[in-house]
């Protein structure tokens, strides 16, 4: 049999394997195991080993726990509660102004965490029932709420930028640093498609009445300051690693005490608080991190057979594809991927095809990262799988029906994919940041 | 009120799978909180690189702590169903149907958990025989670390196939 042969016929039985509801870990995990056994029979069985000492010794996954730990400290102590009204009163006069101020929220809130599950949590809990009270559009307002959460893998920190930097070898502070303007370009054609559709159709989003509004200039600005909360953490983590004092583990360690520090200092640390923080934290890093375990080990059975040489002999040799040609399907396929595939499992398995075929096509690594994430991204808002859709459907009032849930992302999707193409023709977009900060 | 009797499964499954589930609740309840000793020993890293000598251990520590804590919390993470699954068709499935899915496909999961357990204890007999440390300046011995890992691996199997009777049980509409 072919390399080509045995490769495909490890995806084809990893796709059947993950339809039948198993476990992700254990379908990648028995898949690579097994492929190996029977291609090096004994000399195989050492490879699920010999992956974890390799995952013991990736130094940067250690930021995994810390973000998430953030992450579950910001939304389970509802300390973000104070920035949401600091929206509330600065932006409900406007068409759909509660729904960009969501926006804002999430913004803010991505730049303290490394996932899009303290972004959902947060959006659900807080803003999702006041904008319903308010007559916002429940369509619209689901849309918001899943478009705005993801920009929490964009924005730094971002816990999936981290495992790009894994797989690809490039350096995590420049890929996060490409991060933050296609991020914040992302969340300004968020807004614009909101207003506009408020403005034609203002009973999407009306304006709240004046009384709602008439809060004395002095509170307004008192919740002006709580604005500062996100800022004091994302500079505390941020600084000491831009600086080169600590390294990213050690600045994310820092992280996570000052988010718990916060909470305490708002006194809404209480023990349930405390324990949920604790329990998710350790379930969502096992999670991750068994995944990954199995898909080194995937990985690595792969690398042996040679079968990314061969592909990209295919592409190149016997199809003469252009560069970009190749690139535009390749993205497109990992659109189409992404709808079925989880983000982790997405990256783990296809990533060591893809990446080394980038790299050798001359493209830059750090800025395809971008791409990669924000496929991610719209990944995670688009049937049948995606994760940003089942907290939806976990957290949202029973009001809001699954059908509302996936008819309110296809707007916001379609903005994605514009930023998405928009980033990968001006490469600058992503390029600029770091460049400036690390040319000098 | 209606009683419903419910058919129990033998008593030795039972016994056995809330034995295995106390101990691993009792072992991923600690293990939770070897997040703070990480958080600690990066914190006396960072101390110690900006005002006096880099420690030579942290990062090595560090790394030692994650994976026990993600080996030792796997058992509680699949007791508290936190591994993902893609749920095309899995989510649309009755209980009774999942189960059958399950029980089937479990035997996959314990493949992979076998051949991990299997180089895990070629890796450590190994490095207690020739007393093998990590390449790097602060030598550790790699055995404690490898024979937690195993004993984790060993904790997780045992996590699964309680899993697995329990959802004989579900199909057979048994109480465990």
């Amino acid at each position: 049999m072919s390399y080509e042969m045995i490769a495909l016929l490890m995806f084809s039985s990893l796709m059947l394997l993950l339809f039948t509801g198993q476990r992700v870990f254990a379908a990648i995990g028995f898949v690579g195991t097994a492929a190996a056994m029977l291609l090096w029979g004994v000399g195989g069985v050492d490879i699920g080993f010999s992956s974890a000492m390799k995952l013991m010794k990736w130094y940067p996954l250690l930021t995994l726990p810390m973000f998430v730990f953030m992450g579950y400290v910001l939304s389970e102590s509802r300390i973000a509660d104070d920035l949401y009204k600091m929206f509330h009163v600065w932006f409900g006069g406007l068409n759909g102004g509660l729904a960009i101020g969501t926006i804002g929220l999430m913004v803010l809130i991505s730049a303290m965490n490394g996932l899009s599950v303290a972004g959902m949590a947060i959006g659900a809990t807080i803003a999702l029932p006041e904008l319903l009270r308010r007559g916002y559009d429940k369509r619209m307002v689901s849309g918001v709420i899943q478009a705005g959460s993801s920009l929490g893998i964009l924005v730094p920190p971002s816990v999936v930028l981290v495992l790009y930097a894994m797989i690809a070898r490039q350096p995590v502070g420049q890929l996060w640093l490409a991060g933050v303007i296609p991020g914040l370009m992302m969340a300004a054609m968020f807004i614009i498609y909101i207003a506009i559709r408020c403005k034609l159709n203002p009973s999407l989003g009306p304006a709240l009445p004046f009384e709602e509004r008439d809060v004395p200039m002095a509170e307004k600005l008192r919740l002006l300051g709580a604005g500062l909360l996100p800022i004091i953490i994302f500079v505390t983590m941020m600084v000491p690693f831009v600086k080169g004092w600590t390294s990213l583990v050690e600045s994310s360690a820092i992280g996570a005490l000052t988010a718990l520090v916060a909470a305490l200092a708002r006194r809404r640390m209480t023990w349930t608080v405390f324990e949920t923080s604790v329990r998710q934290t350790l379930g969502i890093s096992c999670m991750f991190m068994w995944i990954i375990l199995a898909a080194l080990c995937f990985g690595a059975v792969f690398d042996g057979l040679g079968a990314v040489k061969s592909i990209e002999g295919l592409f190149i040799g016997k199809m003469g594809l252009s560069p970009w040609t190749i690139l535009i399907l390749m993205q497109l396929s990992y659109l189409i991927l992404g709808t079925f595939l989880d983000d982790t499992a997405m990256l783990v398995i296809v990533a060591p095809l893809y990446v080394p075929l980038v790299g050798s096509l001359g493209f830059d690594l750090i800025w395809y990262g971008i791409l990669y994430t924000i496929t991610c991204q719209i990944a995670y808002m688009t049937p049948p799988f995606g994760y940003n859709l089942f907290l939806m459907r976990a957290m949202a009032p029973p009001e809001i029906t699954i059908h509302d849930i996936y008819a309110s992302i296809w707007p916001f999707v379609g903005v994605m994919v514009l930023s998405l193409v928009v980033v990968m023709a001006f490469p600058q977009i992503a390029l600029w940041l770091p460049n400036f900060v690390y040319g000098n | 009120m209606m009683e419903i009797k419910f058919k129990k499964m033998p008593r030795i499954i039972r016994s056995y799978v809330r034995l295995v589930d106390v101990v691993n609740y009792r072992v991923g309840r600690v293990t939770m909180y070897m997040l703070f000793v990480l958080i600690g020993i990066l914190l006396y890293s960072s101390i110690s690189k900006v005002f006096f000598h880099p420690a030579l251990w942290t990062l090595e520590m560090a790394q030692f702590v994650m994976t026990a804590y993600f080996f030792l919390g796997g058992p509680y993470s699949m007791q508290m169903g936190s591994d993902v699954r893609m749920d095309l068709f899995y989510g649309d499935w009755t209980p009774h149907t999942r189960a059958w899915a399950d029980a089937f496909t479990a035997m996959f999961l314990m493949f992979y958990l076998g051949v991990l357990l299997f180089g895990g204890i070629g890796s450590l007999s190994y490095s207690l025989q020739y007393g093998e440390t990590n390449p790097t300046t602060w030598r550790p011995y790699t055995w404690p670390i490898k024979s937690v890992m195993c004993l984790a691996v060993v904790l997780m199997f045992f996590q699964a196939s309680s899993e697995f009777c329990k959802d004989i049980a579900r199909i057979q509409d048994k109480e465990i």
